[in-house]
């Protein structure tokens, strides 16, 4: 472990978090927003279900590399270029929870609010979509972790974050451990403190699980 | 009123789940809808308030076609009560209760307070406002989920098995408090009940549906209980039909005889000699305490039941007289201060001279 190098580097560690952190958050908001409607359309017209879900199974099942490289062509060297396939990861994850978590809604809860004069929007949004936050919130979690993990894998576009710890200033300097050690801790801590804020989160929206 | 019309409801499948409905519920009286299950009678409930509409036929309310009005409003203006309550997780007691209101645009503050107010009335403890629904029991979840109901203060009140999710011994409770409520409240209740026992207790008016939707009978209990239009409303009934009628008989005519209470054992002599065998021991304030044999040997028998004249039917009077060793019922007053006794034949000739007396039904069951 070369300490010196930490001290000397901090600039720079700081900044690859920061990256890391956005590269990895901007595709779980963006895969909500898609998620959210698409998920309350597929509980709702259950025939649909079937294919969106076959498609987002297909795309999460394409290796993030060949992915990468295939967007390169697109997209060209960007930010872009990894947001968009963890977006999509993101995606097939958070589709399912939302599905389930409409599916969570009690049968006796949905038809007491509709015979005592909701109607569907209103429904949906004051006791659908409050009732299926916990099963939601556990996607997010899900995609948040899962999202920290890969972006590493941008670094071998030059966008991965943390992940320039091992490859950049790691293997191509000679194999330093010290940048893949700090890249690791660093990657590990940003999962576990992500995860915790995401907890309490949930304990803040959902007071009234039983736990 | 309500009020249904050639009421028909068909499925796609061809399957029939009420057939030809007609029938009057009407204002400020309970008519419960009973049937075994696949009856039509939910069914029925759930076109009072649009949940599902007929293939042919009206439901009027008041005289005016449902269909006329919005859905959402319509329902706004009808408690809806269902058996697994259907309270929302996410929302508190006080909230829960305060959901109808808020729809029709009452301020949050003036929802509140009338929320709190229908808590007490269905008997929660204001210290339960602020807890959710897993923090509740099942009993309490159903008091919740009228008091909910109430909140609007609907003229009409649809109500589907909304007890038979608890224990026994809670359902007792809850069906007194609501007859006890309704009483105050007088509102137009449709109650949806698998449950003989609970239809002849609760209801003004019964409704009998038979696999099929096909409507069987509708009638008081009593006249239900007295004569069942057919075999199947009659097996329906269960057994004990005839004791279970002396539940709509008063037994304020039964003649009390008070030549058997004591209030010294001296007294016994004379009873002795006079032929009986049991005299029922009073206190100073003519409260019953014991029964006594008059020849003084052997131990006096507790008085397990008494009836009130004023108050009880001729069911509680027969049963009195059955659980005493003299075979005589205890009449007490409102106090329960011994008027006299009845031995069983009098009784007897009271249920007689009372089924020829009224041949009608009273307006509901007594205890």
């Amino acid at each position: 472990m070369s300490w010196d190098w930490i001290g000397s580097h901090g600039p720079l560690i700081g900044s690859l978090l920061g990256e890391h952190l956005y590269l990895s958050v901007v595709p779980v908001v963006l895969g909500l927003v898609i998620a959210l409607p698409v998920g309350i359309v597929c509980a709702r017209y259950r025939r649909l279900y079937g294919p969106v879900l076959a498609a987002t199974s297909i795309l999460y099942a394409i290796p993030s590399l060949a992915l990468f490289v295939f967007l390169i062509g697109i997209t060209g060297l960007r930010n872009e270029t990894v947001l968009i396939p963890l977006t999509l990861y993101t995606l097939s994850v958070l589709v399912r929870n939302v599905v389930d978590g409409m599916r969570s809604v009690p049968e006796p809860v949905r038809d007491a609010a509709t015979g005592m004069g909701f109607g569907p929007l209103r429904r949906l949004v004051q006791v659908e979509l409050p009732v299926a936050i916990p099963l939601v919130v556990a996607g997010v979690r899900v995609a948040t972790v899962s999202n920290i993990s890969m972006v590493s894998i941008g670094s071998l576009l030059g966008f991965g974050g943390l992940g320039q710890l091992f490859t950049t200033y790691g293997i191509q300097l000679n194999f330093f451990t010290t940048a893949i050690i700090v890249g690791v801790v660093l990657s590990v801590a940003l999962a576990v403190a992500a995860d915790a804020l995401l907890v309490g989160l949930q304990r803040l929206l959902t007071p009234w699980a039983p736990r | 009123m309500i009020t249904f019309e050639h009421v028909t409801k068909r499925y796609p499948d061809g399957t029939v789940a009420v057939e030809d409905l007609d029938l009057v519920c009407p204002t400020g009286q309970i008519t419960v809808f009973v049937g075994p299950s696949g009856c039509g009678k939910t069914t029925s409930l759930r076109m009072i308030n649009r949940l599902l509409e007929p293939t042919s036929g009206r439901v009027l309310v008041d005289g005016e076609d449902i269909r006329q009005r919005n859905a959402a409003e319509l329902r706004r203006g009808m408690g809806y009560v269902i058996q697994q309550a259907g309270l929302f997780p996410h929302r508190t007691v006080l909230d829960n209760v305060a959901t109808v209101p808020l729809l029709l645009g009452t301020p949050k503050r003036e929802a509140r307070r009338r929320a709190a107010e229908q808590l007490e009335r269905v008997g929660l403890p204001a210290a339960l406002e602020k807890r959710y629904p897993y923090q509740l029991s099942g009993g309490q979840q159903q008091r919740v989920g009228v008091a909910r109901a109430l909140a609007a203060d609907p003229p009409i009140m649809l109500m589907d098995e909304p007890f038979s999710a608890v224990d026994p011994v809670v359902r007792g409770e809850l069906q007194q408090e609501f007859l006890r409520l309704q009483d105050d409240i007088g509102k137009t209740i449709v109650f949806v009940t698998h449950d003989v026992d609970e239809a002849v207790k609760l209801g003004d008016q019964i409704a009998v549906f038979a696999t099929g939707g096909h409507l069987v009978q509708v009638d008081t209990p009593e006249r239900l209980l007295a004569a069942p239009a057919d075999d199947f409303v009659a097996s329906f009934l269960g057994g004990d039909r005839g004791i279970r009628r002396l539940t709509f008989l008063a037994s304020d005519r039964v003649g009390l005889d008070s030549a058997d209470v004591v209030e010294r054992p001296e007294a016994l002599g004379p009873l002795r000699e006079a032929g009986r065998r049991w005299a029922l021991l009073v206190d100073a304030d003519r409260c019953p305490v014991a029964w006594v044999p008059t020849d003084s040997g052997g131990d006096g028998r507790p008085v397990e039941r008494t009836f009130n004249p004023a108050a009880d039917s001729l069911r509680v009077a027969l049963d009195s007289a059955l659980l005493s060793p003299a075979g005589r019922g205890v009449g007490v007053d409102d106090d329960g201060r011994v008027l006299g006794t009845a031995a069983h034949a009098d009784i007897l000739r009271a249920v007689t001279d009372e089924v020829a007396r009224t041949g009608r039904p009273r307006a509901g069951a007594l205890s």
